[in-house]
Order: structure tokens, then sequence, then C-alpha cells
């Protein structure tokens, strides 16, 4: 395995080689850590909604149904997304060993982007909601992303093709399978369900959600932890064998999976027990990535005690493996008719996209702003501090959620409990995932902090550098 | 075959495509060919088969409700699906009667669907008939006033306007009727 264990390392030591403008990665990362806030501060008004349902309530724009999708997709798209083509249009020119095709291309699809978002707020206010989930946003805003995400992919596989090492690192390959997969995955979601209705709609609009994590978020998440665990940690990768596994295994197993969101409901047994059956074999690409991320790491964990951005990126790991355990075992009819439709659900999505993916692209955002500025993080403590915050207030949002949908979930399947009481019964559960919320909403704050001080750090040291 | 396509960009995305697609088409394009329930509108005459009945379209009405249902993501918190559940057939029931479970045949007008993901508030795939107008009406003003306890948000906008409000009901009384199942037809007073 010596020879496997290369890559990253011989591309990156080289790729000083390039002299990389980044204009692109900062515009998107900067707008994305400011979406993140105020989408943060979106979610503890419907968090707080559950425990005091008359909280803005008489305001149409603010009723719960106008703010989760505005918390969803501005989570999703907002932060999550943005943050994550931030990072991938700074390590695909350094993986590749030259400078990003079209600096010019990526500004205008930064833009673009923030169109995108700004519009999606105002749609979701208004209530022109498409009432798909995950496909909310009104059709003139899904062709623009249809737009931003083809002018994303050319600036990828241009600078792929122009590349200066021939072979491709492991987060290439993911990133690249996420353009193309996302492609796919989009126009089914927001144009396909245009021409069906029903059962077949919703199968559509299942694949789409579904895969909207499993083939968007998870291969780009993935492309940032095989690059940044690695690099912040100073360690080989274990095995070039056992990526490729996990890669091949996802393209091939994830997309089968989209109708066990309709497990017990009106579709098709025999789909609903092929989207289980392959729910299961999930197992295989997670479980092989996780290994070789774990395995990479061997001997090395102290050096998690005092770098955060290592800290964040074992963390997302863990989350990563214990969300793609609990997502196969809810695929089963006996677990699923327990938990399905609870808030166990919510407390499980939350694990994907805070626990794992956003404390990847966290992890990556503090990596590569100082180094984008050419200057130092502003502080390491106050990223500690950010850590912890997350940390805490993930846990007792997730655990407590757990703990609830259960609960939930035991109760609605005894049908001598009126269901009010079974929503009476999750109070104190919603007040501490309200508390949960608050803690993480200071983690937002403590990152957004430190990224926005270090680019000020960085403006106020440049005078010295040029009389110097 | 994968160890080369590590070298080389075009193979590579064709291989990652191709790998997809088996998976994508076989999901999406086969099952509403080999399952034609799916688009076949419900109906039945024979009581031996199970509950008659017959899926009527949609009213302009009963849409101009449905679009405020999404307007307002009704669907956030309220699933649209009896499942194959006992529980579920029990809860969806009304006054001792179990409700059948819903059947793809019963969504077949259905654009968006509304199946929903999670359930806050109670099912309403057979909601319709089950509570009046006048209920609709105080319920919509402040859920508290007739479900202490509940955490559904008012909506005054809607209670308060009355052609909304009709709409809304009219659709909320459409829900889960295409199959006949019920003694009789009682509204909750």
């Amino acid at each position: 395995m010596a020879q496997e264990k290369q890559t990253v390392h011989s591309a990156a030591a080289t790729s000083g080689a390039a002299v990389h403008e980044d204009t692109t990665a900062k515009w998107f990362l900067i707008s994305a850590v400011v979406y993140f806030l105020i989408v943060g501060v979106v979610a503890i008004i419907i968090a707080a909604k559950f425990v005091w349902p008359e909280m803005l309530g008489t305001v149409a724009m603010l009723s719960y149904g106008r703010l989760r999708p505005l918390h969803v997709n501005g989570m999703l798209f907002g932060w999550l997304l943005a943050a994550d083509m931030g990072l991938t249009y700074y390590l695909v020119p350094r993986l590749c060993g030259v400078k990003l095709w079209s600096e010019k291309l990526g500004v205008a699809t930064a833009l673009l982007w923030n169109v995108i978002i700004l519009g999606a707020v105002v749609s979701l206010l208004m209530g022109w909601n498409q009432g798909w989930e995950y496909a909310e946003l009104p059709l003139p805003l899904d062709v623009l992303v249809v737009v931003a995400w083809i002018m994303f992919g050319i600036n990828v596989f241009a600078t792929v093709a122009t590349r200066k090492y021939q072979q491709m690192y492991v987060s290439l390959w993911y990133t690249m399978g996420c353009i193309l997969w996302t492609a796919f995955v989009y126009l089914t979601g927001n144009f396909a369900t245009l021409f069906t209705t029903g059962v077949n709609q919703a199968n559509l609009n299942w694949m789409y959600v579904h895969n909207a994590v499993g083939l968007i978020f998870t291969p780009v998440g993935l492309a940032l932890a095989y690059y940044f665990i690695p690099k912040a940690g100073n360690i080989p990768l274990y095995s070039h064998k056992l990526s490729m596994i996990g890669f091949w295994s996802l393209a091939f197993f994830y997309v089968w999976t989209g109708a066990h969101h309709m497990i017990h409901g009106p579709i098709s047994q025999w789909l609903q027990t092929i989207s289980i059956a392959f729910s299961l074999m999930l197992i295989m690409p997670v479980w092989s990535v996780v290994y070789n991320l774990f395995a990479t790491m061997k001997g090395h964990w102290p050096r998690t005690r005092d770098n955060v951005p290592l800290k964040f990126l074992m963390s997302g790991v863990v989350f990563y493996l214990l969300t793609c355990f609990q997502g196969p075992m809810h695929s089963l009819r006996s677990v699923n008719a327990i938990v399905s439709k609870t808030d166990w659900i919510p407390g499980h999505a939350h694990m994907a996209v805070l626990g794992a993916f956003s404390f990847f692209a966290i992890a990556g955002t503090l990596y590569v702003i100082p180094r984008m500025f050419n200057v130092k993080l502003h502080s390491d403590a106050l990223a500690n501090w950010s850590y912890w915050l997350f940390m805490v207030g993930g846990i007792g949002f997730f655990v407590t959620l757990w703990l609830g949908g259960f609960w939930q979930g035991w109760q609605w399947n005894n049908p001598s409990i009126p269901f009010i009481d079974t929503v009476k019964a999750l109070k104190p559960i919603w007040i501490v995932r309200f508390f949960s919320g608050i803690f993480m909403l200071g983690g937002i704050v403590a990152f957004l902090y430190n990224v926005i001080a270090t680019v000020v750090d960085s403006a106020g040291a440049k005078p010295e550098v040029q009389g110097a | 075959m994968f160890k080369k396509s590590g070298d080389n960009a075009p193979l590579f995305a064709g291989l990652a495509v191709v790998f997809f697609m088996i998976g994508g088409l076989l999901t999406t394009v086969v099952p509403p060919m080999v399952d034609r329930s799916w688009g076949k509108p419900f109906e039945n005459a024979d009581a031996s088969k199970g509950p008659v009945g017959k899926l009527e379209a949609y009213t302009e009405l009963e849409l101009a409700g449905r679009a405020i249902y999404v307007r307002e993501g009704c669907w956030y918190c309220h699933t649209q699906q009896t499942r194959t559940l006992l529980a579920d057939t029990k809860r969806s029931g009304w006054r001792g009667v179990d409700s059948p479970v819903s059947t793809p045949d019963e969504f077949v007008y259905d654009s968006p669907h509304l199946f929903g993901t999670k359930r806050t508030g109670p099912d309403l795939s057979r909601v319709g008939g089950k509570y009046d107008e006048q209920w609709h009406r105080t319920h919509f003003k402040n859920p508290r006033d007739l479900v202490p306890g509940s955490i559904m948000p008012p909506y005054p906008w809607i209670a308060n306007d009355e052609k909304e409000f009709k709409a809304m009901v009219a659709y909320l009384q459409k829900l889960g009727r295409a199959k006949h199942w019920r003694p009789d037809n009682d509204y909750e007073k």
C-alpha cells in the first residue's frame, strides 16, 4: 500500500508553482458564511414556534409554513452548497496544479448564486412555493440554478482538462461525480416532476430529495474530507484502493433508494423492498470511506487536540458514520413503522447536514480563509469555541430528537392515545431543541466573526507588506 | 478499468454517469410502466373488492384551496397518507370504523403531491367530512380554542378572507372521500 499513499501530497507539494487568485472561492465562502448566520436566526425562530406557537403567528410572512422552507433552502443552498462550491474552486486548481480555468466565469457564477439566494428569500416569504420538498423554489429560479451549475461545471471540468498531474486525486473524482450526478438529480426533482402527478411525481421528488443529500452533499462533502484531512493533519491518505471502492459503490448504489421515503405508504411494495435492499448496501460506500479516513488518522489522533479544522473534520466523519448507519436502519420496515414521520427524522437530517457536511465545510473554510488572505486565522481560541458550541448544541439537538422521535412513534402506534396527547408529550423535547439551537447559533456567530475578522486583519496587514 | 479512469477524465465521467443511470432509470422511469395503478384514477363498484367509490378531479374551488394549502406549507406538518400500519387505519378512522389504507390510484390528480414526510400535526388523508365549516373557521382563527395543547399556528388571514376560507374548506372536505367507507357522513359538532 505504500505507493498508494500519494497524490494529495505529490500534488500539494508542487502546487505552489501556480499562483492562485481565489477570487471566486472568496466570494462564495464569504457570502455563504453570512447566509449561515441569517438562516441560523430563522432556524431559531422556527424552533421557538414549536414551544410558543403564537409567536409572530399572525404575520403571514413569518408563519412556520413560510419560514421552514426558507430555513431548509437557505441552509442547503445559501450556506452549505455555496461553501462547498467555494471550497471546490479552491481545491480543484491546487489538485490539478494549474490556475482556475476562468476566474471571471467563477465570479459571475458567485454573483448569479447570490441572485438566486436573494430570489429564494423573497419567493419563499411570499409563499411562492412549488410544494415539493427541497424543490420549493419557483421555476425561473430553478432555471437560474441550472445555468449556475453549468457555469460551475464548465469551470471545474476545464480546469481538470488542463491539469498538470495526470493522476486525479480522489477529491477530484467526487467533485466531478457530484457535478454530473447533480445535473440529472436536479433536473429530475425540479423539471421531470412538472410532467407527472401523484405517486409517480412523489417517486421522482424523493429520488431528488434523497440524492440531493446522497449525490450532491455527500460527494462534495467527501471531496472536502479527503482533501482537508490529509492536508490539515499533514498525514498521507491510507488507501487509494479503498477510496476507489467507496467512490464506485456510491455511484452505483445511492440512486436506488429514493422510495424508502414512502415505506408503508401508497407506493408499490416491490419498489419499497428494492429501496430497502439498496439502503442497506449503502453501508459499503460509507464504511469504506470512514475506514479509510480513520486509518489515515491512526497514530495521529493527538493532532486533533489543538488543530481545530482537523477536530471539525474528524467529528464530521464520526457523524457521517452515525447518520449513515441510521439511514439504512430506519429504512427497515419494522424500524420505519416507529420512526418515520416523527421528530427522529429532523434529528437524523440535522446530523447529516450540520454534523457531517457542515462540519467539513466549516473545517475547510477555517483552513482556506487564512491561506487565501495570506494572514493567520484571527483566533484559534474562538475557532475552538465555535467547535464546542456546535458540538454541544448539535448533540443536544440530535439526541433529544431521537429520543423524542421514538417516544412519539411508540405513542402513535398505540391508537388509544389521542393524537394531541402525543403532541403535548413532545413539549420538553422541543424546549431542549430550542436551547440546543441557541448553542448552535452561538457557534455560527463565533465562526462568522472569526472569518470576517481574519479578512479584516488581512486588509490591515496589506499596507505593511506593500511598504516593506 | 476503474484504475485507468483515475488518469482519464472523459473515461471517468462516462463511467460515473453510466453507473448512476442504471439505478436512476430503473427506479424512476420503469416503475410507473410496471405498476399501472400509479396513473389510473380509483374506481370500484364491487363491494367484495373493498370500498366502492370513484376519484373525481378537483373542482376549481378545491384547486384554489389546494393552492393555499401549498402556499402556507401545511404539508410540512400534515401528511396525507394512511399507511399500511394498523395504527394509521385507526387514527384515520371515524367513529369506530377503520379507514382503508391510501392507494396510489387515489392521488392521480395531485400535483404537487402532498404526501409529506413529517407528521407534526395529524394526518389529513381522510379528514374530509369530519369537521364542519364552523369548526374549521374557529380552528383557523386559533387552533388552541378547539384543541388545547395544539401547536398549530393561527391563520387569521385565511379565516378572515371569505374567499380563501371557502376554498380552503372545500379542499379539506374533499380529502380522502374517493373511497366510501364511513358509516355516515356526520360532521363533528
